[in-house]
């Protein structure tokens, strides 16, 4: 199923591939100006249902630091009930006609996603209009739904691999909206009030914030025509602004610990700066990951730490490891799973591997498959009306040129081991990684002790903090 | 836009037919309520072919699915463990004598393969990829010549072993999966369906090159397997290719085996295990139910989305509206037949409070009919679900060899959501009082270890 939503992982930016495939006939078109609502559609004649994406453009960057979560709450509460129907009429109705409605948050945005059977996309749009337009914010759902959110936050302490990302997020983005998950954490989520809701609402849902798009078997007149009505409704505001925020990268490699008892694996999360969907070197840094980790089966990391070395069932790199590339640097990752006994073994192999990379680059065999696989594989970002969409979407959000075929593959052609090595120079530290590791303490510290003994002190890695998991979701 | 109200699948049309060749037969052509085709083939050395021509975009999705899984292997005289299905699957990845080990994933990814992987069930073994579809007779030629010339490698397999204890560990710190595990245990006494897919550690490091050879040699042949093609190619082409590549291919005996009969349940069975990593509880319940080709599994699955799907449904107010957990789902699983109930429960609550209002829910079923614009919304969720799904090349071309595999019939999963507009409340009451009854269940908790005094 192909729902409309942000194209933020692929890192290749928003761009055709090389021209072995087509598109459809009907092109994406782009409706309005700041004068009128901004509309991306395409008209797909043979779906059974309809595809529709609403997008305000504030998220979580823009929470305040002591309310993080509020935006996530302020998305989930515009689908709990309308002035007219309560949250078990609106949800019933929604359902009851063969339609789905999800509120979706990200550091930039929040994403309204639905689906509807065809024949009766009249009346979900009425809903939608209804839900975006006249939401009821009841004291009674805004109870249960922070009690839902907080559970859902206490309940991330039972996954070994996320409390890792929220270690480094917590270390390499102290005090600023990044330190935690757009969720929010217990104490954020607890400190906010439906007042809050209902401001950050009556602040952010106006029409220069909000952008419409859809794929659905009608003429892009039916749905431009409701779209239009909707977004009039809305009162005017001022366009987002944006905010930079610069991620804390250690000088050395730093190890932090996730306490977790008796672990038969270690969840390993290697973070260091990475870079803005608009950085542009995005493209040749994305080859040389796809070889390096990026594409499991036949990157480096995984040839070797699990191919060759069956140390671990996964392991991979990624520049979309905290909601995918956007407006922020975020962090550039390497996750990995090895067995307890293995897991020291892989920490020291992976810095060995990223340093050789780093400096060396790609051989000529990695950099040819990794430009051939981009290359032809990329088509399948744009096999659907709803992904072509989400393209154009993502394109306007991130103010990203679309490339033709013929340019994308130019510029990935143009990409050299010598550009490579000249773009990880400048934007990746050699050194500079905060490792966070969920696994047993007492395991892994008799563990790095037993297999640095070989190794001189200067080199040696030492455990600099551990936290528990309840810190960490607090 | 239209305001059309009337909801349904439209009728299901099927013509059969043989249509001979030399090499292979067509079995017949299926129109779906889309008005698109399924046409289905049979070569003469056995192998199925399953192909839905879609010209949207010129790429498509390549399966293949053996009649194998870990069910077998357990069963088997010469192996009587699990886990080598598993782990064979991993080596299928390693190398021919043309295409040695690596070369299968450096090709298959330069040609652009999209979502390339493979996955291994209790009964069957399936390997996926899609591709641009100008390199279909490239993709063929790979997938055949690791199905028929696959070089097993004692060091390979002894590296391979790493990585596949890497994944059962991993799955074993997951509490969800040790209930998992236990769910099938308990609700099997005598079939293999108590022994996990992976194999025990000891298991998957004790399998032989020898045992390994004798699997592919046995189950890995073309009358126990089926390709599934969904996407930018014809019939003509497709046929063409499938002759070349995969004609030559010899049928294999394929030992069958006699499911150990499982006596009937005459009593709730409850197990609770503690797990290290788990910091709520986890609780699973299996009611048995027959298997997917009873009429039965119709109304049955609709109860499930009544009770499952969306935020309307009857868990999600009971269990997740309320506080007392953070998901709660019901499901029919096929092969192993039961209905699921999953709850993850909240901190601080217990999975006895949950068993309760699961208690509840069904005895509600039981006594009570549900309302109309419920079944309504059962029905058009499970529509919304289907027409999602079915544009998607990878999970139509799922679907439909997950139904072949199960069932023997690729078609079953359209029939089923054909034969819900048959389904009335009246059905869903009968269903919950004749499978949902206390001594056909089986229920699992999985709790988190307590805590010993404090220690940082």
């Amino acid at each position: 199923m192909f729902r409309i939503t942000l194209c933020l992982i692929c890192l290749s930016g928003i761009a055709f591939g090389k021209g072995r495939i087509s598109f459809h006939a009907d092109p994406v078109t782009e409706n309005g100006s700041f004068v009128g609502p901004k509309i991306f559609y395409e008209k797909n004649p043979t779906s059974l249902t309809t595809d529709i994406s609403v997008v305000v453009m504030t998220g979580g960057i823009d929470d305040p630091i002591d309310k993080l979560g509020l935006s996530n709450l302020v998305g989930e509460m515009i689908l709990r009930g309308t002035k007219k129907k309560n949250r078990e009429k609106f949800q019933s109705d929604l359902e009851r006609m063969g339609a789905s409605l999800s509120a979706n948050v990200s550091l930039d945005t929040i994403q309204f996603s639905g689906s509807v059977i065809k024949e009766n996309t009249s009346k979900f749009l009425a809903l939608l209009e209804e839900a975006l337009l006249k939401p009821a914010f009841s004291e009674k759902d805004f109870f249960e739904l922070k009690r839902e959110v907080l559970n859902d936050i206490k309940h991330i302490k039972n996954s070994n691999t996320r409390l890792g990302g929220l270690a480094a997020r917590l270390e390499m983005f102290k005090g600023t909206p990044l330190e935690k998950p757009v969720m929010g954490s217990k104490s954020t989520v607890e400190k906010i009030t439906l007042e809050d809701i209902q401001k950050k609402y009556n602040n952010s849902f106006d029409r220069p914030k909000i952008i419409f798009a859809a794929a659905a078997p009608f003429p892009e007149s039916d749905m431009t025509e409701s779209f239009s009505r909707i977004w009039r409704q809305f009162p005017d505001g001022v366009k987002p602004t944006k905010r930079l925020i610069i991620p804390k990268v250690p000088e050395k490699p730093t190890l932090i610990v996730v306490h977790k008892p008796k672990t038969s694996t270690g969840s390993l999360f290697f973070a260091q700066a990475g870079i803005t969907i608009q950085d542009p070197e995005r493209y040749t840094l994305n080859t040389g990951n796809f070889s390096f980790g990026g594409e499991p089966l036949v990157s480096r990391l995984f040839k070797t730490i699990r191919g060759e070395l069956g140390w671990t069932y996964a392991i991979g790199s990624s520049y979309a490891s905290i909601g995918g590339l956007s407006n922020q640097q975020g962090l550039y990752t390497i996750s990995s799973t090895p067995s307890m006994e293995f897991t020291s073994k892989t920490i020291f192999k992976t810095l060995e591997m990223w340093r050789s990379y780093v400096n060396e680059g790609l051989s000529s065999e990695e950099m040819d498959l990794a430009k051939d696989s981009l290359v032809n594989s990329y088509p399948f970002e744009f096999e659907s009306a709803a992904k072509r969409v989400s393209h154009k979407l993502s394109s306007f959000l991130y103010s990203i040129p679309i490339l033709t075929p013929e340019e994308f593959a130019e510029k990935i052609g143009a990409i050299s081991n010598r550009k490579l090595k000249a773009a990880l120079k400048e934007k990746q530290k050699s050194e500079g990684w905060l490792i966070a590791l969920v696994a047993d303490k007492d395991v892994i510290a008799k563990d790095l002790e037993e297999y640095q003994k070989e190794i001189p002190k200067e080199q040696r890695l030492t455990i600099s903090r551990i936290y528990t998991p309840d810190e960490l979701v607090n | 836009m239209k305001k059309i109200n009337l909801i349904g699948v439209t009728a299901l049309f099927i013509f059969s037919y043989s249509v001979f060749s030399a090499d292979y037969e067509k079995i017949a052509d299926k129109k779906l309520f889309n008005g698109e085709i399924i046409s289905e083939f049979k070569l003469t050395n056995g192998l199925k072919v399953i192909f839905l021509p879609r010209h949207e975009a010129k790429v498509l999705t390549f399966q293949t699915w053996f009649d194998i899984g870990s069910l077998n292997e357990k069963l088997d005289a010469k192996l009587k463990k699990t886990g080598l299905a598993h782990l064979f699957e991993h080596m299928m990845f390693r190398g021919t004598d043309k295409y040695p080990d690596g070369k299968f994933d450096e090709i298959t990814s330069r040609i652009g393969s999209d979502k390339q992987n493979a996955t291994t069930y209790f009964y069957r073994t399936n390997y996926y990829e899609s591709i641009p579809s100008n390199q279909f007779k490239k993709l063929l030629e790979l997938e055949s010549d690791r199905m028929a010339n696959l070089k097993l490698d004692s060091n390979i397999l002894e590296k391979e072993k790493g990585a596949v204890v890497g994944e059962l560990r991993r799955a074993l710190d997951n509490p969800g999966r040790l209930a998992w595990d236990e769910l099938n245990r308990t609700v099997y006494e005598v079939a293999p369906f108590r022994y996990t897919v992976l194999g025990t550690e000891e298991e998957i490091k004790g399998f032989t090159l020898e045992e390994a050879q004798y699997f592919y040699k046995t189950f890995y042949a073309p009358n126990n397997a089926a390709i599934i093609v969904v996407g930018d190619t014809n019939e003509a082409e497709l046929m063409n290719l499938v002759v070349k590549f995969y004609g030559e291919m010899k049928p294999q005996e394929v030992p069958r085996y006699v499911m150990p009969e499982e006596p009937i349940q005459k009593k709730e069975r409850k197990v609770e295990k503690t797990h290290a990593q788990a910091t709520s509880d986890i609780l699973l319940v299996g009611y048995r139910i027959p298997a997917v080709s009873s009429p039965d599994i119709v109304p049955i699955s609709l109860l499930s989305t009544h009770l499952s799907t969306g935020m309307e449904s009857r868990l999600r107010k009971a269990l997740v509206d309320t506080g007392i957990a953070v998901g709660a789902s019901c499901g029919v699983s096929n092969v192993p037949d039961y209905l699921e109930f999953s709850v993850s429960l909240a901190e601080n609550h217990k999975a006895d409070e949950a068993l309760v209002i699961i208690d509840r829910e069904i005895e509600k079923l039981k006594t009570q009919l549900i309302k109309k614009d419920q079944l309504e919304r059962a029905l058009n969720q499970e529509l919304l679900s289907l027409y999602n799904g079915i544009e998607d090349n990878s999970s139509v071309a799922s679907m439909l060899g997950d139904y072949l595999m199960i069932s023997g019939n690729y078609m079953r999963g359209f029939e089923i959501i054909e034969q819900y507009k048959k389904v009335n409340p009246i059905d869903l009451k009968n269903m919950a009082k004749k499978y949902l009854k206390k001594e056909y269940r089986s229920v699992v908790v999985v709790k988190p270890q307590p805590k010993k005094s404090s220690r940082s």
